[in-house]
């Protein structure tokens, strides 16, 4: 399911390794509400538990975020998926793959780990109904071969979810 | 993205196209519509639409009424090279910075928001300046209140540093050089969104301007920037385009609603500035495309044409095209003449046999017996696709005899004029009319190649426009033809005789005749033919084509009618007057004339 392209298998630059380091410590001072660092002894891969929140249709649920860093991370947006099976959504693929602006176009190397998880909490606690998009089957068959979500050019959903 | 709401904003982000939409105007917008901590930052971008469309509404109209008759040498478009475009920006960012009291980067973000029209950005900034500002990212006062402490760490890189090592725009969001650095050449690296790059801060729309580029980028990374920024003065606007010629850098700005569509660049190439094909008067873009598009469906079957190679049809031998004109002579001892469109013989073609000519003309084949359905399917389909290869051989036939054309209108000008100037004992300035004989040549090559897609797509069932489009379009070839030989076999024996031959000046008003007469007709036929042959008279017509008159070359001197109505007529009535068209030539001479204004031949 990762990507074989050639940045994911770059190590990472030593601006990279410093930043995520930092944000490492400041996820166990401060965890975002609902997720668990797995930890490992790779930096560059974090896997990442996540719990559906009270009151929503994923309450009691458990999914894992899969979060690969590229060479230049912070400049270049990681690669974020869920490990199968992936929750039932309208913008979430059956492969992992997540329609959410930020991972692609929109990232911001301002944003963080932390930032990206409550961002998908939030896009999980607003589905209206657990279904997958329109377009799973084809999407997913298009993916064989382990192509990232970031080769993928996305039109981001504007329905209301 | 904390709430729900935001979500939706998230959620809303239109597309993500490849760079060519970049210049598109409001999407790039959404790179930055992260909705933020409070209010007063979540901007609303659906209500930025696109302000110049009304402007632009009526180039769809610009080919109704009179417009389309503009006179070719009336200029409806102006070239610009580079450093009038950078001039032209210059300027404007001079003007918008002076009138709104904002720096250049300002101004200049704001040209780029609003196409670069100093109009629209006038009228939008005085109407609503706060929201102008927040759309575009020009802060006024900071987004945060500066930090008062000594240590702070930089946004993107979490290390600390002293205060005055952090660097930021308006807003207050605070980031090392090293982070600005890489943030900025990452944008200018991934494509022309560079443009309208914002605050690393996803709740922030401060905009990067050009001082910040200027300050942090690479030598390079400035170089790419500010193509960038040219390439959208240009792709931005809706009334320039660049020329699409490989290698050139000039753009053309075109006056919309002034008619033809052709325009030719100072590199010499000739386009369509709507449809950017090669110039196709007097063929509309839509059958440009379509029928550019059929030749790339028919591509295989039609190699063979591109060819230039044809047996001789009296010998046999391969005969290799290598002259502009269709008049083919074979190899001694052979030296049958014939025509290269329809391999008729060359003595059928034109006046002297009483017939015009009309090897232009495509008669679908006789069908005869009788045939079982799949058969005739077969038969058919087989015809449509001989009628395509009728009109497409002409076409490419006539677009290679134009590029052999351009070729010897170069060596002309860079060669045989001296050479013809100092065989003949004249000054070059006095041999300019062949010049424009070649130049001639070279336009009508172009329009004739056209009428053949204007010909296939032609209404089958439109016969009497068809028959009186062949018999125009015949005309067109034939004085062509005689334009084209002239130029290219008769001026060889001036150029390789010993002296001044004495007959020169003969030579001199044969060829300008032709000249003249060859771009009147050709004038009247584009509008004809553009007005869709408008007011085709069945009557007329039939009376014209079997009065056997050579008139096509007609109204040399009174051809530029007012409108459209008068060029059909033009045609038409040519020898209404009592002119007559001259055995030799086909110039229409005045009925006073005993002789042949142009070749003297006697009537
Ligand atoms: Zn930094
Ligand atoms: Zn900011
Ligand atoms: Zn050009
Ligand atoms: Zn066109
Ligand atoms: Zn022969
Ligand atoms: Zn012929
Ligand atoms: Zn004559």
């Amino acid at each position: 399911m990762t990507s074989d392209s050639a940045s994911s298998r770059k190590a990472l630059s030593k601006i990279a390794s410093n930043r995520l380091q930092k944000e490492l410590v400041e996820w166990q001072v401060n965890p975002p509400a609902g997720f668990k660092h797995i930890p490992t002894d790779n930096l560059k891969r974090w896997v990442i538990e996540v719990n559906g929140a009270p009151g929503t249709l994923y309450a009691g649920e458990m999914y894992q975020l899969q979060v690969d860093f590229p060479e230049h991370y912070p400049m270049e947006a990681p690669q974020v998926i869920f490990v199968p099976p992936a929750p039932l959504h309208p913008h979430i693929y059956s492969n992992g793959h997540i329609c959410l602006d930020i991972l692609y176009d929109s990232w911001s190397p301002a944003m963080t780990v932390s930032s990206i998880c409550i961002s998908i909490l939030s896009m999980l606690s607003s589905s209206p109904a657990k279904q997958r998009p329109a377009d799973n089957d084809r999407y997913v068959k298009n993916c064989k071969n382990g192509r990232s979500p970031k080769e993928t050019r996305w039109w981001f959903h504007d329905d209301k979810v | 993205m904390e709430s729900e709401d935001d979500m939706h904003d998230a959620n809303e982000v239109a597309s993500v196209e490849e760079d060519d939409n970049y210049y598109s105007g409001g999407e790039d917008d959404h790179d930055m519509d992260e909705a933020g901590e409070g209010e007063d930052y979540g901007y609303d971008y659906d209500e930025e639409e696109d302000d110049d469309a009304a402007d632009y509404d009526f180039i769809a109209n610009s080919d109704d009424g009179d417009d389309a008759l503009v006179s070719r040498s009336q200029k409806n478009y102006t070239i610009l090279k580079e450093e009038d475009i950078q001039r032209r920006q210059f300027e404007d960012i001079t003007k918008i910075s002076t009138v709104l009291s904002i720096p250049r980067e300002a101004a200049c973000i704001l040209l780029r928001r609003y196409n670069w029209s100093v109009n629209n950005v006038h009228e939008e900034w005085f109407a609503d300046e706060e929201n102008v500002r927040r759309a575009v990212g020009i802060l006024e006062k900071p987004v945060v209140k500066s930090p008062n402490y000594k240590e702070v760490s930089c946004g993107i890189c979490f290390e600390s540093y002293s205060i005055g090592k952090l660097r930021t725009l308006a807003c207050s969001h605070l980031f090392c050089d090293t982070c600005w650095k890489a943030y900025i050449s990452t944008s200018i690296n991934d494509g022309p969104g560079c443009l309208v790059l914002r605050c690393p801060d996803p709740s922030c729309g401060a905009a990067v301007g050009q001082d910040m580029i200027d300050k942090l980028a690479s030598h390079e990374d400035k170089e790419k920037y500010r193509r960038y920024l040219l390439r959208s003065y240009v792709e931005d606007s809706r009334k320039i385009k660049w020329c699409p010629a490989p290698g050139c850098d000039s753009a053309v700005e075109y006056v919309v609603g002034s008619g033809s569509y052709d325009v030719t660049c100072s590199c010499s190439h000739s386009f369509c500035w709507n449809c950017a094909e090669e110039a196709h008067r007097p063929v509309d873009c839509e059958t440009v495309a379509k029928w550019v598009l059929k030749n790339s469906a028919e591509s295989e079957n039609m190699n063979w044409i591109l060819a230039n190679s044809k047996p001789c049809p009296k010998c046999k031998r391969p005969i290799e095209k290598n002259q502009g004109c269709m008049h083919m002579t074979c190899t001694p001892p052979c030296k049958f003449e014939f025509c290269w469109l329809c391999l008729g013989q060359w003595s059928d073609h034109g006046e002297r046999t009483g017939g015009f000519y009309a090897c232009n003309r495509y008669e679908a084949a006789k069908q005869e017996g009788v045939y079982d359905e799949s058969e005739r399917r077969r038969e058919m389909a087989k015809n449509s696709l001989e009628r395509y290869t009728h009109y497409y051989e002409r076409w490419a036939s006539n677009q290679s005899s134009r590029q052999k054309a351009m070729a010897d209108l170069h060596q002309m000008q860079s060669v045989h004029l001296e050479k013809l100037s100092e065989v003949q004992c004249q000054p070059e300035s006095q041999l300019k009319f062949i010049i424009e004989a070649w130049q001639q040549i070279v336009e009508c090559r172009k329009v004739l190649k056209w009428t053949y897609a204007y010909g296939f797509y032609l209404p089958e069932a439109e016969h009497t426009k068809k028959q009186f489009f062949e018999y125009l379009q015949g005309e067109a070839e034939a004085g062509l033809e005689r334009l084209h030989q002239c130029a290219e076999k008769e001026l060889m024996n001036y150029l390789s005789s010993e002296g001044p031959s004495k007959d020169f000046n003969d030579f001199r008003t044969k060829l300008a005749g032709l000249t003249s007469v060859t771009r009147n007709y050709f004038e009247n036929l584009v509008r004809a033919l553009e007005n869709g042959l408008s007011d085709v008279d069945s009557q007329a017509v039939c009376n014209k084509m079997s009065s056997k008159t050579a008139a096509g070359t007609s109204k040399s001197k009174s051809g530029r009618g007012k409108g459209s109505s008068k060029t059909g007529t033009a045609v038409r009535n040519a020898d209404d007057s009592g002119s007559w068209a001259c055995d030799k030539c086909t110039y229409m001479n005045a009925r006073s004339a005993a002789a042949c204004h142009v070749c003297n031949h006697r009537r």
